[in-house]
């Protein structure tokens, strides 16, 4: 394999004394998909804050296409083609959904004619067409969770990064965001994916990280990870699926 | 040189009287999150009823300080509810419209002292404002006077009250729940609207009687409010917003530059300095002298 | 929009011949004021309606470009037309030092600073020899109405041009909005907030500076009591907030209803001046809680949802697909 498009290295993010976030190194393939789990407080939206540029690592690297992003702030990052979604939503509420992604497509489409059509395109892709013209705000969950991955994707990232987005929705809509990331992967997009349902994980992943308390306890192909017995005792009455 | 120690003693004292119109405030701050424009008004209001009911009673304006606090705080409580619509509105920013609200209200409240007590200057009679300490050792000499001592001491009385309300009565633990977290708080079946309307009438009264001293000191007038609106800000933004701990290191700091540009150099320059000394701190440690700003 | 260009361009015609009909010169005067008022009030609404930040010193921008006008022609020997790009240029980089610190935090230190430096510029005006302290600034009279009548609109109207452009037309208001509503969500799609609103700041700041020229010369008068009032930012502030924030005809339409009311209130109530200030405060203080929108919000508010309500009842939402789809813009 040829320079992976992300490689984190060594990773140490600390708060005060404390390490919420530990030597952690793995890499995503160009059109992989890597899961990243762990249980509450494994450090795994720290992880993802340092790869985004909202927290510059403490020690370690950060290496996007072979170079070095640690410490670069989250537009310059947003602008080389790294997309992220936030596990709390971030909607601009007082925006329509257009709006809202417009915002996003504006970094490829600089006019606003052009940036437009993008959303619009966007939107069709993610089914979020029908609420177009609606304010965000008006978006129950599921729907702004779409619009989360509308926004990241309106990027045209290379690279995206996925907090929670399958979370908290009903079994179809799950499958719906599911069938999306795949749709998305095989477009040729990597993907590095935070998500608490292990079943989803397991399901579309090349390759598992495993955080608990900010140690990376495990990293492999999702059948050897479920097997690893450092990984099921940490889950141990965490998860039961 | 002879003039240091008058300088540093009138730094010291001048500092007391900004404590207490930057206490309140930052405490409002801390827990409503409001930025109070109408802060130097609330003072202005408070000299003009300290000032008339004085005149009508012939009482010492100091005695009076209860009576201000309690008129003045009830009329906080009262007001309180109007805020707190504004800040739970759902349109626009509500941080940001209150801001506007309040200056609004200032605006206002300056219009109606215009009206009432008219343009010119006044000072608050007080018995005390006559005497004087002075100290010689040598060419150095400090002139106290009486009145100045008193505004310390008060402003050191209310410093305690309220440390003392915060940290030992379950009134001051509800404030400090509400200002770390309103949900958790609310959780704890503290009412926010309760506690929000005692918090804002505490710190209206605490500025009214503040109005007082000042007037006892210096002169007020219907239009004094923008420049003590804008020393408490100085004060609060360089305390750290919200961090009271802080407000007294920049009520004195407020006070040293005030006695040395009076008696060093051009007091016009004053403001000047102090807008400087904020740029400089809001550029380097933007969150107060101390870093502990919300 | 076409509609929208053809109902300015036919505002401007109609303003353009009022001095070929209108002699009177109070009239004139009256008119030209409200020219700049409307310039002051879009300005300041780039910062808070746009942005989301209050600048409570934005007379301080427009002070500084009296002052610069003044100081040019009178010290200087420059004419007045070389003396308005200076006045502009100052004013803006006064706000790009103000701004760098100030603009990185939270709205509420943005608030205070903006007006403690319009406080502090005051006091610079009045212990320096070179705006003549206290005592103010005198112009070289020039007794032209209708000059400064056109001068003014072709101002104003620029203003609004090119606020017109870059807010609604061009991308940049959009991306104002969204450091507005999640500054921090707008930075994971590629936007840099602490540029950005530095940038509107200093847009905001410079036709405040250009005007305050004009009215210098216009006046010729001015001094730190006047050019460099508190009254300047709060009656902007009325007007914007009054006519509706974020948008560019809510502040006109505040501007206009404000100043005519100020302009009435003059003339028949002059003996009661200081009831203005009250009833300028009461009106903020009342617009916040009950109008938060201000009037033109609510107005285009109520039309756009009773057009929503039309539409929805008209097209069936299966095959209603996106409508605007290569539509130029529709805002």
């Amino acid at each position: 394999m040829t320079e992976p498009i992300l490689r984190v290295d060594g990773v140490v993010k600390a708060f005060g004394g404390l390490h919420a976030v530990n030597d952690v190194s793995f890499e995503v393939g160009k059109g992989m998909i890597v899961g990243l789990i762990g249980p509450n407080g494994a450090g795994k939206t720290t992880i993802f804050n340092v790869i985004s540029g909202y927290y510059a690592p403490t020690r370690g690297r950060v290496f996007f296409k072979g170079s070095d992003i640690s410490g670069l702030p989250p537009y310059a990052l947003a602008k080389m083609g790294i997309g992220r979604t936030f596990q709390v939503v971030k909607p601009f509420p007082g925006l329509s959904v257009l709006e809202n992604v417009m915002v996003a497509s504006l970094c490829r489409h600089p006019r606003k004619h052009d940036a437009r059509r993008h959303a619009w395109d966007i939107l069709e892709f993610t089914g979020l067409g029908p609420r177009a013209h609606d304010a965000a705000a008006s978006l129950t969950l599921p729907g702004r969770k779409r619009l989360e991955i509308s926004k990241a994707l309106a990027l045209e990232p290379q690279l995206l990064l996925l907090d929670e987005v399958v979370a908290g929705l009903n079994p179809t809509e799950a499958d719906r965001t599911i069938e999306l990331i795949l749709k998305l992967r095989d477009q040729g997009i990597s993907i590095l994916i935070v998500e608490h349902i292990m079943r989803v994980i397991m399901n579309i992943s090349d390759q598992v990280v495993v955080l608990n308390f900010g140690q990376q306890i495990a990293l492999g192909k999702p059948v050897e990870v479920v097997k690893d017995p450092v990984v099921i005792e940490a889950y141990l009455g965490e998860e039961a699926a | 040189m002879l003039l240091l120690p008058q300088a540093l003693v009138d730094g010291l004292l001048i500092g007391g009287i900004y404590i207490t119109i930057a206490i309140g405030f930052s405490l409002a701050y801390g827990v409503m999150h409001i930025i109070d424009f109408a802060v130097g008004e609330w003072i202005m209001l408070g000299a003009f009823l300290g000032l008339y009911l004085s005149q009508w009673t012939q009482v010492e304006p100091l005695l009076l300080l209860p009576v201000v606090f309690v008129v003045f705080a009830v009329l906080g409580y009262l007001f309180q509810p109007v805020i707190h619509r504004v800040l739970s509105g759902k349109k626009g920013n509500p941080l940001l419209m209150a801001l506007v609200f309040t200056f609004g209200l200032a605006i206002a409240f300056k219009g109606l002292g215009l009206t009432v007590f008219g343009f010119f200057s006044r000072s608050i009679p007080s018995a005390m404002a006559a005497d004087s300490f002075t100290f010689v050792r040598g060419d150095f000499f400090v002139t106290i006077p009486v009145i100045r001592l008193i505004g310390l001491a008060y402003a050191i009385a209310v410093t305690l009250a309220l440390s003392w309300i915060l940290k030992r009565t379950d009134f001051g633990l509800a404030v400090q729940a509400l200002a770390q977290n309103k949900e958790a708080a609310g959780l704890m079946g503290i009412s926010a609207k309760r506690t929000n309307s005692w918090v804002y009438g505490i710190y209206v009264g605490i500025s009214a009687m503040s109005g007082v001293l000042i007037g006892c000191m210096f002169s007020i007038s219907a239009q004094m409010g923008g420049k003590y609106t804008v020393f408490s800000f100085f004060v609060v933004v360089l305390a750290g917003m919200g961090f009271l701990a802080g407000v007294p290191w920049a009520a004195f700091l407020l006070g040293m530059v005030q006695s040395f540009f009076l008696i060093y150099f051009d007091p016009g320059y004053t403001l000047l300095a102090v807008f400087i000394i904020l740029y400089a701190v809001l550029l380097i440690s933007p969150k107060g002298l101390f870093g502990k700003g919300v | 929009m076409r509609r929208g260009i053809f109902a300015f361009w036919l505002f401007i015609g109609l303003m353009a011949v009022v001095p070929a009909f209108v002699q009177n010169a109070f009239v004139l005067r009256i008119v030209t004021e409200l020219f700049m008022w409307i310039g002051l009030a879009i300005t300041w609404d780039v910062m808070a309606g746009y942005a989301g930040y209050l600048n409570f010193g934005h007379g301080a921008f427009f002070g500084a470009g009296a002052y610069t006008t003044a100081i040019l022609m009178m010290r200087c020997g420059w004419t007045f037309a070389a003396t308005l790009p200076v006045a502009g240029l100052l004013a803006g980089l006064a706000a790009l030092l103000a701004g760098i610190p100030t603009l990185r935090l939270k709205g509420a230190y943005f608030a205070i600073a903006t007006w403690a430096l319009a406080l502090a510029i005051q006091q610079l005006a009045l212990v320096l020899d070179i705006t003549g302290g206290p005592d103010g600034m005198r112009l070289p009279p020039f007794l032209h109405p209708v000059f400064f009548f056109y001068v003014m609109l072709a101002v104003a109207a620029v203003t609004f041009l090119l606020l017109w452009l870059l807010l609604e037309r061009a991308s940049f208001g959009l991306k104002l909005k969204a450091i507005r509503e999640d500054e921090a969500g707008a930075m994971a799609l590629g936007l840099n907030p602490a540029r950005i609103k530095i940038q509107a700041f200093v847009l905001s700041a410079v036709p405040a500076g250009v005007l305050g020229g004009i009215y210098a010369f216009w006046i010729t008068f001015i001094d730190p009591a006047s050019v460099l009032a508190d009254i300047i930012t709060d009656q902007a502030m009325v007007m914007a907030v009054f006519g509706g924030l974020g948008t560019l005809l809510g502040p006109v339409i505040g501007a206009i209803v404000v100043f005519s009311f100020k302009t009435l209130f003059w003339a028949y109530l002059a003996d009661y001046q200081v009831l203005y200030l009250i009833i300028l405060g009461v009106v903020i203080a009342l617009t916040v809680v009950f109008l938060p929108n201000g009037i033109w919000g609510t107005l285009t508010g109520q039309i756009q949802a009773r057009n929503a309500l039309i539409k929805g009842m008209a097209i069936d939402p299966a095959q209603g697909r996106h409508p605007e789809q290569g539509a130029d813009s529709n805002d």
